[in-house]
């Protein structure tokens, strides 16, 4: 069932949400993006309608909600080890098509890739899913070659429209607040068709596609900074820190930190051996994983077409061309 | 021929080398200007003059080859410029520029085009000219959005460079080292890692943002607040060419602005009425009166942000051409 | 509720056996070392330093050894732990050597240096149930036998197997100089059907000794890798130790070298 709803009672039903849960969502930050006098789009605490930018696609995406950047497994000192208390204990999170299929990526990696994961796990429980649907492609999109434009797995819709909210509501918490909302017809929009399309290859000839000299051409054009994984709403490494208090040698915390296959140190091992020199290895070891590596494992591909990595890299590197190279190189 | 070349230079014309002939110098603030007039400068230039332009040093336009009786003509011209590029006008419609001695505010592209540039050097150089002129002291004033200085402020009166007070997002830094190498590398090693996180020394950092660029996941973010390096006493000439010294770190547009401000008051109080053309760089009045005064005059009523650094006094060398023959 | 398989455990220091300076056995106390397989790791887990992750080298009754080379920060701080002291550890980790795959063969192993570790259970099982193979060889290689490990063990290896024990450099007329390749030509083999090996040791010699294996006869699926990669984890979660599809802590470290050869970084 739909209702709109004017920005008042929206914020009303902000407030309402908020005693039960934290609310994410994508938000324009005015002046913090790299370069001065620009914007950027990143997810934050929303308590406001006001707060939520449901106009353009976000810089980064809502992992980092249930995968924190930087996250601490313990705390330690001379008597154990104290596992903190978690982030939130349910949230309602505001995402688009693509960010849910994503979210299968994830449960895939951190419940499914060996035992579930403790932390991933107690922050994935009690999640709420509000759709913001896209009724256009946004600059950079390929959802509908790697067939996350269409998704059924939320909770709730918002979409704004002359000025009103309309929401479409499938779950009995959401649901109860629109009691007495004016109701109306509606069909939730999605894409239908992007600018860019990506050619799909069933089975990828791995040794060939590693000696194809197509990556060489990343060894100089890809600068290693990672930016491409950070933003992807579907990378999930992260790298093990302990650090200790300055002030007291013997207690510190031991953390895990986001990290990327694109950056130095990835695959370093005592001794000093990299597995990875090139960037355009690099570049490979990624593009492969993003699609027929994780497929082997799971089914699917792994990447969801949201474009993030080309809009952000600052040497105009194109994934989306990557893998039609790859589907080239493959025939 | 009967010419006032005292009144024609004050008006923003020249006295050149072809005689009977004059050049008209056209200041455009900032460096950045719609590209209609373009066509209005060839116009003048066509019609007055020998259809030829010069770019100068300071981001002006200089139409050379006009016939001192058609002065006027050019004058009625110019108008449109002027009005469109914002140039105080408080003498008649269509009789020029009112003054000349404070040069054109020169500024690099700025944050509109470049990425390294930490504000819009443009806007802030219009800011500069709508305090300034038609104040006919012979001032430069010039800005650069980071410290390349690109527009080589230093050579400059005042020499504005941008900066930005990079804030710290421990809770999004990865520990990919970006930061650390690129201020190593191409700036100062302001940075170093401890404990996997960044470390930045306030008194190292040139507030360049090369880290908050460099960043790839936003740890590193911009100051809401826009901060700058203020130089001051730079100079080219004859006597003694020196670059201009740090003097404040981390100081704001308003106060950059009255400073500039100030420092006519003191000029006008210190210089010296005699010199050649009744015009002194403001550097060789510092040294006649010494440091401690002119800081005293050029920082009255100014509040400086609590974060600003004065570097008190300053000493400069440069280049001494007398010095040299004596050796 | 799930458990929180990142808190490694408190695990006393039964005994260290210093073989060289750099390289010593620490014997760990593990009450679950009855179901430990030879060739799976642990983390070992110092908070303040990191981790590091050790493969098995010795399954005691209650007790696991992990023989670890002083190469950095947790490896190193490692070293300060004498017999007595706690430390923590997590574990064990991957698939291991699996006995059955190896029985009623003519099994020989071959392994370089640290890799002697992750092998010398799976080497100690058949030297103590001989029975289970037909026939047990093995060649091993050190720098210098100044860098030799596990010397007690050898003594007992030589009475229970065929035993070539190979030095880089040092002196021709005491000992045997040379590569381990130099000496699979002269393993003795009835039937290449029967013949099963385990490779194990830097990767440039494992490349080598399986090239020198299938030249001699040895059938590619009767051979078996060990790979080590970059590790966070442990738990199929950080994604460093990933190539192509495989996760070396979970579907490995050991594989058969039909899959393992795929491998690429
Ligand atoms: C499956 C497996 C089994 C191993 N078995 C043994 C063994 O039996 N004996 C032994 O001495 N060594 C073994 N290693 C290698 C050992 O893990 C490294 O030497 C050790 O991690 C070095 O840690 P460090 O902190 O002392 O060195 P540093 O060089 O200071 O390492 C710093 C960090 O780099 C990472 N790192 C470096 N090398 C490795 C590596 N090879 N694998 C994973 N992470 C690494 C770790 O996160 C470590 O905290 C094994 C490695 C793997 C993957
Ligand atoms: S592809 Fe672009 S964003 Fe990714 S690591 Fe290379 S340069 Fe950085
Ligand atoms: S560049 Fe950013 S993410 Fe990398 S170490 Fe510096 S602050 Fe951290
Ligand atoms: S070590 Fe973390 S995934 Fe294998």
């Amino acid at each position: 069932m739909a209702y709109s709803l004017d920005k008042i009672a929206v914020d009303e039903l902000f407030s309402k949400w908020g005693e039960d849960y934290l609310i994410y969502g994508p938000t324009l930050i005015k002046n913090t993006g790299r370069l001065s006098d620009t914007d950027s789009v990143r997810y934050d605490e929303v308590k406001s309608i006001d707060d939520l930018e449901l106009n353009l696609k976000s810089d980064y995406s809502f992992k980092d909600v249930i995968l924190p950047i930087s996250e601490v497994l313990f705390y330690y000192n001379e008597d154990g080890m104290m596992v903190p208390k978690q982030k939130h204990n349910g949230a309602i999170i505001f995402l688009r098509s693509c960010d849910l299929h994503a979210l299968d990526r994830l449960d895939q990696m951190f419940m499914e890739n060996g035992k579930p994961d403790f932390y991933y796990t107690r922050l994935r429980e009690n999640l709420k899913f509000v759709l913001i649907p896209c009724s256009k492609s946004f600059e950079n999109c390929f959802c509908v070659s790697m067939n996350s434009n269409v998704t059924k797995n939320y909770d709730l819709t918002i979409e704004e429209i002359n000025g009103e909210y309309v929401f479409e509501s499938k779950d009995e918490y959401f649901t109860k607040f629109f009691s007495g909302s004016k109701e109306l017809d509606y069909t939730v929009p999605y894409v239908k068709e992007n600018d860019i399309k990506v050619e799909h290859v069933e089975k990828i000839n791995n040794l060939a596609i590693t000696k194809s000299e197509m990556w060489r051409e990343y060894d100089s054009r890809c600068i290693a900074c990672g930016r491409c994984t950070l933003v992807c709403p579907t990378c999930t490494c992260w790298t093990m820190q302990d650090i200790h208090y300055g002030d007291n040698q013997k207690a510190g915390e031991r953390r895990r930190v986001q990290a990327s296959c694109m950056v130095d140190n990835f695959d370093r091992v005592a001794g000093g051996h990299v597995y990875r020199e090139k960037n355009g290895d690099r570049m490979r070891y990624k593009a492969l994983h993003k699609i027929s590596d994780h497929r082997e494992r799971y089914g699917v591909d792994m990447c969801i077409g949201c474009g993030r990595c080309d809009d952000i890299c600052p040497e105009y590197i194109s994934f989306s061309t990557i893998l039609n190279k790859i589907a080239k190189e493959s025939e | 021929m009967d010419v006032n070349t005292k009144k024609l230079k004050k008006n923003a014309f020249r006295v050149t080398k072809r005689r009977g002939y004059t050049a008209s110098r056209i200041r455009i603030p900032g460096g950045r200007l719609d590209a209609k007039y373009l066509s209005m400068i060839q116009e003048i230039a066509d019609t007055y003059g020998e259809g030829v332009v010069n770019i100068t040093a300071r981001q002006g336009f200089e139409v050379p080859g006009i016939r001192f009786e058609d002065m006027d003509k050019v004058n009625v011209l110019l108008q449109p410029i002027i009005e469109g590029l914002g140039i105080n006008q408080p003498n008649p419609e269509g009789t020029g520029y009112l003054s000349s001695g404070t040069r054109n505010i020169a500024a690099c592209v700025g944050n509109k085009v470049c990425p390294m540039a930490n504000f819009d050097t443009t806007e802030f150089a219009k800011d500069i000219e709508k305090a300034v002129f038609p104040n006919d002291l012979h001032f430069k004033v010039a800005l650069t959005g980071c410290p390349n200085d690109c527009q080589k402020v230093r050579m400059h009166d005042f020499g504005i460079m941008g900066m930005t007070l990079p804030q710290f997002h421990a809770d999004r830094c990865i520990s990919c080292g970006a930061c650390e190498k690129v201020c190593r590398r191409k700036v100062v090693q302001a940075i170093s890692m401890k404990n996997f996180r960044p470390v930045r020394d306030n008194e190292t950092c040139l507030g360049c943002g090369e880290c908050v660029i460099a960043c790839p996941n936003f740890a590193w973010q911009r100051s809401e607040k826009k901060y700058f390096r203020l130089t001051i006493m730079g100079r080219t000439g004859k006597k003694n060419p020196r670059l201009g010294q740090d003097w404040i770190k981390w100081i704001d547009h308003d106060s950059i602005i009255k400073i500039i401000m100030n420092t006519y008051d003191y000029v006008e109080e210190y210089i010296d009425r005699s010199a050649p053309g009744g015009k002194e760089h403001i550097g060789y009045i510092i040294d006649r009166t010494g440091f401690k005064e002119f800081e005293k005059w050029a920082l009255k009523d100014v509040t400086l942000p609590s974060i600003a650094e004065v570097r008190t006094p300053i000493y400069w060398s440069g280049v001494h051409y007398k010095k040299q023959f004596d050796y | 509720m799930i458990t929180n398989e990142y808190l490694p455990f408190s695990s006393k220091v039964l005994k260290v056996t210093k073989h060289t300076p750099m390289e010593h056995t620490y014997t760990m106390e593990f009450a679950g070392a009855k179901d430990v397989v030879p060739g799976q790791f642990f983390e070992l887990s110092l908070p303040k330093y990191g981790e590091a992750p050790i493969s098995v080298s010795g399954i005691g009754e209650n007790s696991v050894d992990l023989t670890v080379r002083s190469i950095g920060v947790v490896t190193d701080e490692l070293f300060k732990y004498e017999a007595g002291r706690h430390l923590y550890i997590r574990g064990p980790y991957g698939n291991g050597f699996i006995a059955d795959d190896y029985k009623d063969s003519e099994l020989l192993v071959i392994a370089g240096g640290t890799g002697v570790s992750p092998v010398k259970a799976i080497i100690d099982y058949f030297g103590n149930h001989n029975d289970e193979v037909k026939s047990m060889s093995i060649i091993t290689g050190f720098k210098s036998k100044d860098d030799q490990l596990f010397r007690e063990d050898f003594k007992r290896w030589g009475k229970q197997m065929n035993v070539t024990l190979t030095f880089d450099r040092g002196d021709e007329t005491k000992e045997n100089i040379g590569l381990v390749t130099k000496y699979i030509p002269s393993v003795k083999v009835n039937n290449f059907d029967d013949a099963k090996a385990i490779v194990v040791g830097p990767p440039i010699m494992m490349k080598f000794a399986v090239k020198g294996l299938i030249e001699r006869g040895y059938k590619e699926e009767n051979i078996w890798i060990s790979h080590e990669r970059r590790m966070s984890c442990g738990l199929g979660k950080c994604g460093h130790c990933r190539v192509n599809s495989t996760y070396i802590c979970l579907d490995g470290p050991v594989f058969n070298y039909t899959v393992g050869k795929d491998l690429i970084d």
